[in-house]
Formats: C-alpha cells, sequence, structure tokens
C-alpha cells in the first residue's frame, strides 16, 4: 500500500466537491474535487476557528478550520485521542497545521458532504499559513491549467495528459473531473487563487496599482494635452484626429480617450461643439 | 438520443482503431438500441465483435489502457515464475516480446499458453497495462495466440534506443547511452563455476546518476566518457543500472558531459520508484515518532526501548540521532531519514547535548526546525511496495520569499 498523497486544496475548492470514487476491498476511497484533485489525504494550514464536543466524554468533537476562501470542518474521534485532545487544548482562534484523511457523507445518491478527519495537528505561526497558502495557490494553478489543456484534447484522456508532465493521479483526477463537472467555472477558481495570493501581498498590489496609474496618467495627460494644443488652431480638435494622433505616438486607443476625459475633468480642455476639443 | 450514440461509436472506434468499420458499427449499435438494449451493455458486445479482425497494433504504439489489442511479435525472452493468486500457486510466463517499432515486456497469466523464446507469435485478444510507469503486455483467459512463420514478421527491431538516465525506469531492450564515468571497481565473481571479472561503479549524465556492471574489461576509466550501445537497464528497488558485456560496443568520446542532478516533482521520483544522487524540494509534513535522540544495541542496532534491546534485554546503549520524516510537494509523498551527523548540523547541536536535553526537548526542537518548512534534499532514493525513502546526503531548510513568489504566481495567473 503506497503512501497516499497530502493535496493542498483550498477550502473553497474541496467543499464543492460531489464527486467520489469508492475503493472496492483493500482500496482507497477518493474524492474527485472540480479541478480534479484526486484526494484522499490533505495537507491543510489555517486558522482554528471552534472546536465543539459531539458527545459528553469529549471522544468525538467537531472543529472548523478557515483559509482565504472558505471553512473546512474537522471531525475526531476516539480513534485519534491525540488529535482530539490537542485539538480541544488549543486556543481559539490559533493558527494549525494537519494531515488528514477525506471523509465523505453521501446521504443520498448524487449528494456528498466532505469534510476531514485529522490524523496529526500542530500548533504552528502565520508564517507557515502564509507558506501553505502559496503552495496551495501553486497546486491549484497547476489544477486549472492541466483541465484547460485537458479540454484542448479531442479525446480527454489521461495518457495524454501525463504526457505533459502531470502526474498520474492528477491526470486521472482531472479526466474524471472533465467527465463528472460539467461546467466548471474556471474564472470562479481563478479569482479564488487571486484573491489567495493579493492576501499575501495586500499592500504592495495596492501601492503599485495606485502608484502606476498615477504617474502614468500625468505624464500621458501632459502628452495628449501637447497633441491637443498641436492640433487645435481657431476651431479646436476634431476627437478623433487626437486619439489618432496619441496612438501614433505609442498610446492605446482607450487610454487616450480616458486621458481626454480626465482633461476635460480638470478644465484644461473643453467641448466648444460635440466632438471637438480646445484648450482652454 | 443520437449523441449519446456518437460517444459510444467513438469510444468503439477509437479501440479498434479502425475507421473503415464506422458506418457498420452505428448501424448494428442502433439496431441493438432499438431492441432496448442498454448502450453500455451494446458497446461490450460490439466492441468485442469488432476486436477480433482489428488491425494489429504495434507494440510503441499501446498506451497501457487497450483492453484487447491484437499484436505480431517475437519472444525475445522468457521466464516463468510461481505466483500465489486466490490462495493458489499456478506457474505464469514473463519476458520481453518485439516487433518492428521496438520492445515491451509481458506477462503471460493465461496457464494454457506456453511460448518458447524466438518464436513469432500472432497474439489475438491481449490488453496493456501501465505498469511501474511503462506499457506492458498482457495475455490473459480471453487472449489466443499462434505460432506464426517467422517470415510473418520480417525484421524486430533491436536497434539501441537512444536513452538518458532519466529513461532507464522506462525503457526495455538494448539502449544506446553515452556517460561519464564516476567510478570504476573490479570484483571476480564465480558464474556457472567459472571465474569472471566484473567492473562495476556508477556513472552519470545531465539527466541523474546510475550504477553500472560490466561484464568485460573495456579499460573504463573515471572521468571518461563513453557511449555503450547494446546495454540494458535494469532496476533495483528504483535505482537504475546499466548492464553490458563483450557483446556491446563502448567507445570513448572526446566531448566532456556535465553530470547533474535534475530537480524532481516529487511524484516523479515516486513513479521512478528510486534514484542516486536525487535532488527533490517540498515540505515536512510528519516527523515520526522515533525520532531524534534515541540509543541502539552494541550488539544489532535496534534502537532500545527503556534501556532494553528487544533481542538481547538490557544493555549498554550506544547514542545515536536521526530523524524520520515525511516530505510532500503536493505531487507526492516520501518518507526521508536523515542520519547523525546532518541532524547535528541541521539543529546546531552536537549529540551530547542532546543526549543531556532529553528525548522530549530533542523532538521539540526538530519539530520547530523543520514541521510546516520547506526543504531541499539531496540522496540515494530506494523504492518498496509502501513507496519511496530518501537517505538524505544532504537537507537544506529553504526560506521562502513569501512576496516574490506570490508576485510572480500573480503575474502567471494573468496568463492562464
Amino acid at each position: 500500500m503506497k503512501r497516499e498523497t497530502a493535496w493542498r486544496v483550498f477550502a473553497g475548492e474541496y467543499n464543492e466537491s460531489n464527486r467520489v470514487i469508492r475503493g472496492e476491498g483493500k482500496k482507497p476511497s477518493y474524492v474527485i474535487t472540480p479541478l480534479g484533485a484526486k484526494v484522499n489525504r490533505l495537507f491543510i494550514v489555517g486558522v482554528l476557528t471552534d472546536v465543539e464536543p459531539l458527545t459528553e466524554g469529549n471522544d468525538f468533537i467537531r472543529a472548523h478550520v478557515s483559509d482565504p476562501t472558505g471553512i473546512y470542518t474537522l471531525y475526531s474521534g476516539q480513534f485519534q485521542p491525540e488529535v482530539t485532545s490537542t485539538l480541544l487544548n488549543s486556543d481559539i482562534p490559533s493558527f494549525v497545521a494537519l494531515v488528514g484523511k477525506c471523509r465523505i457523507f453521501e446521504p443520498e445518491e448524487g449528494v456528498v458532504y466532505v469534510s476531514v478527519r485529522p490524523e496529526a495537528v500542530y500548533q504552528v505561526d502565520g508564517d507557515a499559513r502564509d507558506r501553505w497558502i502559496l503552495e496551495t495557490c501553486k497546486s491549484t494553478m497547476e489544477r486549472i491549467e492541466a483541465l484547460r489543456e485537458a479540454k484542448k484534447l479531442s479525446q480527454p484522456n489521461a495518457h495524454d495528459l501525463r504526457k505533459l508532465g502531470y502526474s498520474r493521479a492528477l491526470s486521472e483526477g482531472v479526466i474524471e473531473a472533465v467527465k463528472y463537472y460539467k461546467e466548471i467555472d474556471l474564472d470562479k477558481y481563478i479569482s479564488m487563487v487571486e484573491e489567495a495570493l493579493r492576501y499575501l501581498v495586500p499592500e504592495e498590489a495596492e501601492i503599485k496599482e495606485e502608484e502606476g496609474t498615477q504617474e502614468v496618467s500625468d505624464e500621458i495627460e501632459n502628452l495628449v494635452l501637447g497633441i491637443i494644443k498641436e492640433l487645435e488652431g481657431e476651431e479646436g480638435a476634431l476627437w478623433d484626429s487626437i486619439v489618432e494622433k496619441c496612438v501614433q505616438a505609442g498610446l492605446d486607443k482607450s487610454t487616450a480617450e480616458e486621458a481626454i476625459a480626465a482633461l476635460l475633468d480638470k478644465g484644461l480642455v473643453y467641448e466648444p461643439v460635440l466632438g471637438t476639443i480646445k484648450t482652454t | 438520443m443520437g449523441e449519446d450514440i456518437s460517444t459510444y461509436i467513438e469510444d468503439i472506434i477509437s479501440n479498434i482503431g479502425d475507421e473503415t468499420k464506422r458506418e457498420a458499427l452505428e448501424k448494428e449499435f442502433k439496431k441493438f438500441i432499438e431492441f432496448g438494449v442498454p448502450p453500455d451493455y451494446a458497446k461490450r458486445i460490439l466492441l468485442g465483435k469488432f476486436a477480433k479482425d482489428k488491425k494489429r497494433k504495434k507494440l510503441l504504439e499501446l498506451k497501457g489502457k487497450e483492453s484487447s489489442v491484437n499484436l505480431l511479435c517475437k519472444v525475445i525472452t522468457i521466464n516463468e515464475k510461481e505466483i500465489t493468486a486466490r490462495g493458489k500457486s499456478k506457474k505464469i510466463l514473463y519476458g520481453l516480446i518485439g516487433d518492428e517499432s521496438g520492445v515491451l515486456p509481458f506477462t503471460s497469466w493465461n496457464t494454457s499458453i506456453s511460448l518458447e523464446k524466438g518464436e513469432v507469435i500472432e497474439v489475438k485478444n491481449a490488453y496493456a497495462r501501465e505498469w511501474q510507469g511503462g506499457v506492458q503486455v498482457n495475455f490473459g483467459e480471453r487472449t489466443v495466440i499462434e505460432k506464426v512463420d517467422e517470415d510473418r514478421l520480417p525484421e524486430i527491431s533491436l536497434e539501441p534506443k537512444k536513452c538518458k538516465i532519466a529513461d532507464l525506469h522506462n525503457v526495455f531492450g538494448p539502449i544506446e547511452i553515452t556517460v561519464k564515468v564516476l567510478d570504476v571497481s573490479k570484483k571476480e565473481v564465480e558464474v556457472d563455476g567459472e571465474r569472471r571479472e566484473v567492473f562495476s561503479g556508477i556513472v552519470g549524465d545531465d539527466t541523474g546518476k546510475a550504477q553500472y556492471t560490466a561484464w568485460h574489461d573495456f579499460n573504463l576509466k573515471e572521468g571518461e566518457i563513453i557511449k555503450i550501445s547494446g546495454g540494458y537497464a535494469r532496476s533495483w528497488k528504483g535505482i537504475p543500472q546499466i548492464v553490458f558485456d563483450e557483446r556491446c560496443k563502448v567507445e570513448k568520446v572526446d566531448r566532456d558531459i556535465e553530470v547533474c542532478s535534475r530537480k524532481l516533482p516529487i511524484h516523479k521520483l515516486v513513479e521512478m520508484r528510486g534514484g542516486i544522487d536525487v535532488m527533490v524540494e517540498g515540505t515536512v509534513i510528519e516527523i515520526k515518532s522515533g525520532s531524534g535522540y534515541i540509543e541502539r544495541c552494541p550488539d544489532c542496532n535496534r534502537p532500545t526501548i527503556n534501556g532494553e534491546c528487544k533481542v538481547h534485554g538490557k544493555v549498554n546503549g550506544i547514542p545515536d540521532l536521526r530523524i524520520k520524516m515525511v516530505v510532500d510537494d503536493g505531487s507526492a509523498g516520501i518518507g526521508v531519514i536523515v542520519g547523525r551527523e546532518l541532524t547535528e548540523r541541521l539543529i546546531n547541536k552536537s549529540i551530547d547535548e542532546c543526549r543531556q536535553m532529553g528525548r522530549d526537548k530533542v523532538m521539540e526542537i526538530l519539530e520547530k526546525n523543520l514541521l510546516t518548512k520547506r526543504v531541499l534534499l539531496k540522496g540515494n532514493a530506494i523504492g518498496d511496495d509502501f513507496g519511496t525513502t530518501l537517505i538524505a546526503k544532504e537537507i537544506e531548510v529553504l526560506d521562502v520569499d513569501l512576496k516574490g513568489e506570490a508576485l510572480n504566481l500573480l503575474q502567471r495567473l494573468e496568463e492562464i
């Protein structure tokens, strides 16, 4: 029996899974996530948000761990006494890392609830959580790419996916996902990854955006203003000619139009006749 | 409904690989549906029917998923093995078969089949499976084998296949490989009562390292680059080996090659099962109990429990320090063993300091230093039924540049 891979899957993806491959005999069962992870075991780092005993003797508990995309539900019982007591004795909230097995509840055909049965739980710090977010983003992106590749194949099959370098488990999982989840909203998962990454670089991403637009638009506005002055003469410059000149100067059309609008807002130019711009 | 049928037809056509049968197949399939036969069952029946006289496949066209293929091939090697299946022991045959496209391993589970080396055979209804990263042909209960005239298969490809060390776990039949000799040692062994010289050691190329055994004195010297044509690849617990003898051509090559180990994704290493001086990167997700400070029995080297050896009773244990952990990169996981010296350096504590601190404290330090951290590892890896274990020669805990990597990923995200 080979060791099962500890997949990195965000709660937002894991909880959406409703495809299960049941193991027969000694074969393990797998949860197929919408992006094609074929999961039997998970590695998770997140924030422990609550622990709730389900029995009087505290030997069966439910807990929740949150990541930037959602919340994992954990169940731990008398067969993992160490895990159960670690969870019960943890601060709330606190960072925890855990390795756990998929827990599958299928009350009726086609209805699947997935949760996690931890095998080991550790107290960690925020850095560990951030490293995990990064890894999980990387894994999720790999699955998105694999899914795209699979859809490009005339007949999606695991063999051709593996030739592209994806692991056997991922290739098989992706093919199963393509078959089972007819409409996968990839954009949703792309934004999920993006949000998680922004979480790691909040200030830089924002600063870069603000500074970037501010600086560039000052420069562009001056350039556009110069062009208008060049063209206007007595009558003013035609909107289309300005834009054309701007494009020749290396701007793209929408930026040029935005810049003209900004100049209008600032009162540096006005529109004496519709479609004609003149400096004030 | 029409749409539904077409996916079944597509499946069957791709399985039998014969487009010309489409029309006949569609006609028969529709008839089954009209009679109310479930399409899955109709597919099975028609697949069986159409597969019987389908075109033969060449060995290297096989993907490892075919449930019914016809072949024409020559038996290159054949061996017998006794296995126990469902409590009964039975004899199975295995070996190599070849055709004009190349060579593949096969196993015959069908005890009524008898084969001899050198025979050319026509095979109907064999199946192909993936096995240890390669394709294997299987002869089962439904497989029919007929011995045919040798002229039917004009030539089999025993042309050595060009490969690199990273491919060795996945090639069968003769190979051509250019490698640098990293060391040579000579020993004498007795084979069938005859004393023979055998040369062995390590060779490498830009994809990794392998062991070699040469049954002939090619006057190999450390540091030389050689091209071996006609050697064979073997593997011991996943460690690649190249075997060659006087029937092979060994030429010295007058250019240098750089020997290096590429960093492998862990799933790739697990698929290869093992390797020499491999490099992997992953996250420590578990430190096994029994790691840290231990004492070993002076007689048998087993770790003692409370000063007692399981076999030799109360002993004066010899101190040792080691780490047994699981490293997983999200694509697969491996066991990793770190020995005493590396562990001392890693936690910056000598074994004496560790003994004074006590086991619990040492374990605490190990967990603090390693758990959930990203590590770069180099060492030899061996594979068995439980997976792959790497014995570390080097270990480095990596500083993760969170912001830098996150910004990189954000950029890549825009492109996908």
